[in-house]
């Protein structure tokens, strides 16, 4: 499902991370974000990499995993109100291309941020809690978990 | 594949033959792969084969005693196939059934627009101007200059911010209420709604709760059970919404709501009213504004209005009345708005004309309850018939006061009664429902409609021979 084309998708949230050039453009964004960071003249190369992994984390986690439903009606009565954009991915069909995409990126940009802070201590803790709260809810044990009801409606 | 039980097969012989492996040409083919098959894999696995062939071959067995279902079930011999009085010409003050000419009581054109001369011009002159259909829904070159100035003169009518006109009276609550209610909503309604807002809510998948027929405290009840839930869990009461669906006059049962308590309800429990005034509007009020108008209620204390236009308006279609806020949702989200075709023209010329004639002659309003109490009043005291419904209602029901066992057997006395008097001059109906698909199946009874076009003698003419049929037939 592209933008502009006629569909019948009943919910187009669901295939949405399939659309054509949606991929480059993340990761486009992804590096246009770590270069604004580091034109910033007074932050250093470690703390650059330790802060675009920890905003992408951040933002990913806002969108795919804490604002629920969709923006626009649905003729299916709301199936999708109390879902996630990562739950609503594929009709919760799991191991998709789009859902391994999605769950590799933040390991790489991980990756990246461990080499360039030279493994210091202080990056590490916080890159890898950072990497562990974009990572969990990404699991299929976890699809439609409210944990102490948080975000549950 | 659904496999028919042994015993269909003695039933449909003459499907079974066609059913067998020499006659029909593909299971031939079928019959030549399968032993192609077989030899290849005999040839390779022996041990394979023996097994394979088995199954093979019980697979065979069941394919070749399948017997397909009947398309059409089969009629049972108790319950024959509906006999349908047929209309000749219109359905007015005369009606001619079967050959007949009758006096129509069954018909709900309650103001007599059916038959009226400036209403059938203008449609004319409509129909000369626009052609008949529309041929295209509301958002694709559907909307005529007719349609904008419908809705602006229903609007202005029934003094809302903004109406929104559908083609099918039916699908006018069926449509408005999953437009605003959706999964894990919820949705107080009356337990005699009628069957548009019955097929309307399952649609909306919400939760649906009934509350006792005109009971304001079994309302109350159900509201504040449904509020100890919500302080219970209020992070869920904060994203559900709740509505209340009420009938202005019930099809059903010919009562009125109670709509004073229903609004206080309203306020006290955060609750949204949806009212389906099909039948009370052109009916109720000093100007036939409904029955907000009859109990003196503020319209913006209602939150959504829907009417059909097919009874007092005498045109078809619906339409829906409101704040715009609220009106504006349903132009993209009525499902009966958006993919249905737009009403055609004539038919909106029509009901403007109506509404011109209802906003010229205030009087009509009043003759016709003063009909209704007449008519009310002359048919009290029948014995084995109980009248039920307003005494201002046009459209009540008479019931068997004892009813005699069977819903069938209810059925055919009373259609005794309307054949009586169908022979002599007065057309009747019975009021027919879908027995399985209702939720609460209301009781056999006949409908009496009372038109404005109905004169004083017909009325008491017609009370007559109810009585006299009801002491034939039932004594």
């Amino acid at each position: 499902m592209n933008v502009g084309v006629a569909h019948s998708e009943v919910n187009p949230n669901t295939r949405v991370m399939n659309s054509r050039g949606i991929w480059l453009a993340y990761l486009i964004f992804v590096s246009l974000l770590h270069l604004v960071l580091l034109s910033i003249p007074f932050l250093s190369v470690p703390l650059v990499w330790t802060l675009t992994n920890v905003i992408h984390n951040l933002v990913m986690y806002l969108f795919l995993h804490t604002v629920k439903g969709t923006p626009f009606e649905t003729p299916d009565q709301g199936k999708a109100r109390l879902l996630t954009h990562w739950e609503q991915m594929d009709y919760g069909v799991q191991f998709t291309s789009s859902r391994k995409f999605l769950t590799i990126s933040p390991i790489i940009l991980y990756l990246l941020a461990s080499f360039y802070t030279k493994y210091d201590a202080t990056h590490f803790l916080i890159n890898t809690g950072s990497l562990l709260s974009v990572l969990l809810p990404k699991l299929p044990q976890f699809h439609g978990v409210r944990i102490f009801g948080i975000n549950k409606y | 594949m659904t496999l028919a039980p042994a015993d269909a097969g003695q039933q449909q012989d003459g499907v079974r033959a066609t059913v067998g492996v020499s006659g029909d040409g593909a299971s031939l083919l079928r019959a030549q792969a399968n032993r192609e098959l077989k030899e290849g894999i005999k040839l390779k696995t022996p041990k394979f084969f023996k097994k394979l062939t088995a199954s093979m071959n019980e697979i065979e067995e069941i394919i070749e005693e399948w017997q397909p279902e009947p398309l059409v079930p089969r009629m049972s011999k108790e319950k024959p196939a509906p006999s349908y009085n047929i209309v000749s010409g219109p359905p007015c003050h005369k009606i001619t059934v079967n050959g007949k000419q009758c006096i129509n009581f069954a018909s709900f054109n309650f103001l007599g627009l059916l038959d009226n001369d400036r209403v059938k011009n203008q449609a004319l002159q409509s129909l000369r101007k626009y052609g008949v259909g529309t041929c295209g829904p509301r958002g694709f070159y559907g909307t005529f200059d007719v349609h904008l100035e419908l809705e602006d003169r229903l609007a202005k009518f029934m003094r809302t911010e903004e109406a929104i006109i559908y083609s099918y009276g039916f699908a006018t609550i069926a449509s408005a209420i999953p437009a605003y209610s959706k999964r894990g909503d919820i949705v107080f309604v009356d337990e005699a709604a009628c069957f548009s807002i019955q097929k309307g809510l399952q649609a909306s998948r919400s939760h649906i709760k009934y509350f006792r027929h005109n009971d304001m405290e079994d309302l109350e009840r159900i509201l504040k059970q449904q509020e100890l839930e919500d302080q219970k869990n209020p992070r869920k009461a904060r994203v559900t919404r709740r509505f209340i669906v009420v009938e202005g006059l019930y099809m059903n049962t010919g009562a009125i709501c109670p709509l004073p308590e229903l609004v206080k309800l309203k306020y006290k429990y955060k609750v949204r009213i949806f009212l389906e005034e099909s039948l009370s509007f052109g009916v109720l009020g000093q100007h036939g504004r409904g029955v907000t108008e009859h109990f003196g209620v503020n319209i913006d204390d209602i939150d959504l209005i829907s009417a059909n236009m097919e009874n007092s308006l005498a045109s078809v279609g619906g339409f829906c009345c409101g704040r715009s806020f609220v009106i504006d949702h349903q132009r993209l989200s009525g499902q009966g708005y958006c993919f249905s075709a737009s009403l055609p023209p004539m038919l909106a010329s029509a009901a403007i004309e109506a509404l011109n004639i209802m906003e010229e002659d205030q009087d009509i309003f009043r003759l016709l309850r003063d009909k209704c109490k007449l008519i009310h009043k002359e048919l009290q005291g029948i014995s084995g018939l109980k009248v039920v419904g307003e005494s201002i209602s046009p459209a009540f029901h008479l019931q068997l006061e004892q009813s005699s066992g069977s819903r069938e057997s209810d059925v055919r006395i009373l259609n005794r009664i309307v054949e009586y008097c169908m022979d002599r001059k007065i057309a009747l109906t019975q009021a027919h429902y879908l027995e399985k698909e209702e939720k609460f199946l209301p009781p056999p009874s006949i409908r009496v409609v009372v038109t404005v076009e109905q004169t004083e003698e017909e009325l008491e003419m017609a009370a007559n021979l109810i009585k006299e049929a009801a002491q034939n037939i039932l004594q």
